[in-house]
């Protein structure tokens, strides 16, 4: 299954935006972002269903939460940035 | 014991307090430092307590919810923040040493505003006249923690926000008992306690403010490992090193505990309890109480003196009888200079949603004793004097 990684600024930062998805009914799931996606080291993300992004997207936009960047994961464990 | 202390700390703890802060202690590690379930549920604990006090004090986001020791770490931060060498700070005459001592210590100019007791107007007159555009912050507490003196906060607030000066606020006596409504106070800090009115445990704090401060403390947050400074963003810029994660389960359930119960109840409770100490005191021949017959100006804190008996030694006497009160300055030496107490100091007395009336009698009761007791010995002595005179 496919999956996006919403990059936070801090952990309670990615608490609030998951929060807001549940709010949504958009279930929401707070993560250690992977090292190679963090520029400054120990981040947090927040994974949502692939079908669920644009939807999720808006809310978190809506709500000034927006991510700093977004990935896709592959059910292979590989990810790559996507452009929002 | 029959713990009449409340304004140093609430003794007494709602069972979810203790309950909560012992399954932390078994379940949960520390929130940022790990993927595993025992950090992941330190770090969703943390966040509903943000939540907790967010929702308690009109906050608009839980991230400006700081986790502290203590309320003295809290005002440190924000003392240090605002004031500058030099620069003038105003405060009230009833702050505690919490706020003199960092005040001090940054070398600020400390004008302090002066009033007697209960004296609300004089205060306001006092704040209005010297809070001037080089004034680099005001500091003033809600509540004194000697006298339950309720200060004018929101008033003074409006005189800071309309002169742009930073107002930061000690809650230290009244966050939990009276409202407090962030949002609108427009103040840009607000030091508080867990462990008074919030019933957590010792140990533990909150700062809620509007803006990024500059911490005091560096070191790991969980966060933006790769730079050497401080993250730039809440609560992670205020919050270094591990957290008191049992000291943070406690204090979440010690709101709730408020939240459900309701402040304005709790402050009820506690106000019938120094109405009925303050009337009985007054009638025993010496004591010389600190009361505000409306209530509208006073807590669940009252002090008094006696003429001839010392309040320290009032206080050993009542802890030889299993009563818990506080004598002497409560490191409040401005409060005692403001209501010319500094030379008796006063006992303390202040309340919780948990001492009863019934308490009140046996402490009412032990006070007559000792006052009888000590008038014996007065007497005693001065027959002597006499008699070697």
């Amino acid at each position: 299954m496919v999956y996006y990684l919403m990059i936070c600024r801090s952990l309670t930062y990615a608490q609030r935006a998951a929060r807001t998805l549940e709010r949504h009914g958009i279930a929401a799931i707070v993560t250690k972002a992977p090292q190679d996606v963090s520029e400054n080291g120990c981040a947090y993300c927040v994974k949502v269903p692939e079908k669920r992004l644009s939807e999720a997207l808006v809310a978190l936009k809506n709500t000034e939460l927006a991510p700093s960047k977004v990935f896709v994961l592959y059910s292979d464990g590989h990810y790559s940035e996507v452009q929002t | 014991m029959i713990y009449l202390d409340a304004a140093a700390t609430t003794f007494q703890k709602p069972d979810t307090v203790y309950k909560t802060a012992i399954s932390a202690m078994r379940t949960v590690s520390s929130p940022g430092r790990g993927g595993y379930s025992a950090a992941w549920k330190a770090a969703e604990l943390s966040f509903r307590c943000r939540e907790a006090a967010a929702d308690l004090f009109k906050m608009e986001s839980p991230e400006y919810v700081i986790f502290t020791f203590n309320a003295t770490h809290g005002l440190n931060i924000a003392i240090k923040h605002f004031a500058r060498p030099g620069k003038k700070a105003v405060i009230s005459g009833y702050e505690h040493n919490s706020v003199l001592r960092p005040l001090r210590a940054v070398g600020a100019e400390i004008h302090v505003v002066s009033a007697p007791v209960f004296d609300t107007q004089k205060i306001l007159d006092g704040f209005e006249s010297s809070i001037t555009s080089d004034t680099a912050v005001v500091v003033c507490n809600h509540v004194s923690n000697v006298f339950g003196f309720i200060l004018p906060v929101e008033e003074i607030a409006h005189m800071c926000a309309e002169r742009d000066v930073p107002f930061v606020l000690d809650a230290s006596q009244s966050a939990g008992i009276l409202n407090l409504n962030f949002h609108a106070l427009k103040a840009a800090a607000v030091a508080m306690p867990g462990h008074k009115g919030l019933y957590g445990l010792q140990g533990s704090g909150l700062l809620l403010c509007s803006e990024l401060l500059n911490p005091i403390l560096e070191g790991g947050t969980g966060s933006d490992s790769m730079d050497s400074n401080m993250p730039l963003f809440l609560p992670d810029r205020l919050e270094a090193g591990t957290h008191n994660m049992p000291g943070i389960a406690g204090l979440s359930a010690g709101i709730r505990f408020v939240a459900a119960k309701t402040p304005e109840t709790i402050q009820i409770h506690e106000k019938k309890l120094v109405q009925y100490t303050a009337s009985s005191l007054l009638k025993m021949k010496g004591c010389y109480v600190f009361f505000d017959p409306t209530m509208q100006q006073q807590t669940g804190v009252l002090s008094f003196y006696h003429e001839h008996i010392p309040s320290e030694h009032i206080a050993a006497k009542l802890a030889e009888r299993g009563i818990a009160v506080r004598a002497g300055l409560h490191c409040s030496p401005l409060a005692h200079k403001s209501a010319g107490t500094v030379e008796k100091g006063t006992v303390r007395v202040s309340f919780s949603a948990f001492n009863t009336q019934r308490e009140v009698d046996i402490f009412l009761n032990a006070i007559e004793n000792i006052l009888r007791d000590e008038k014996r010995e007065l007497f005693t002595k001065s027959s002597h004097d006499f008699v070697a005179i």
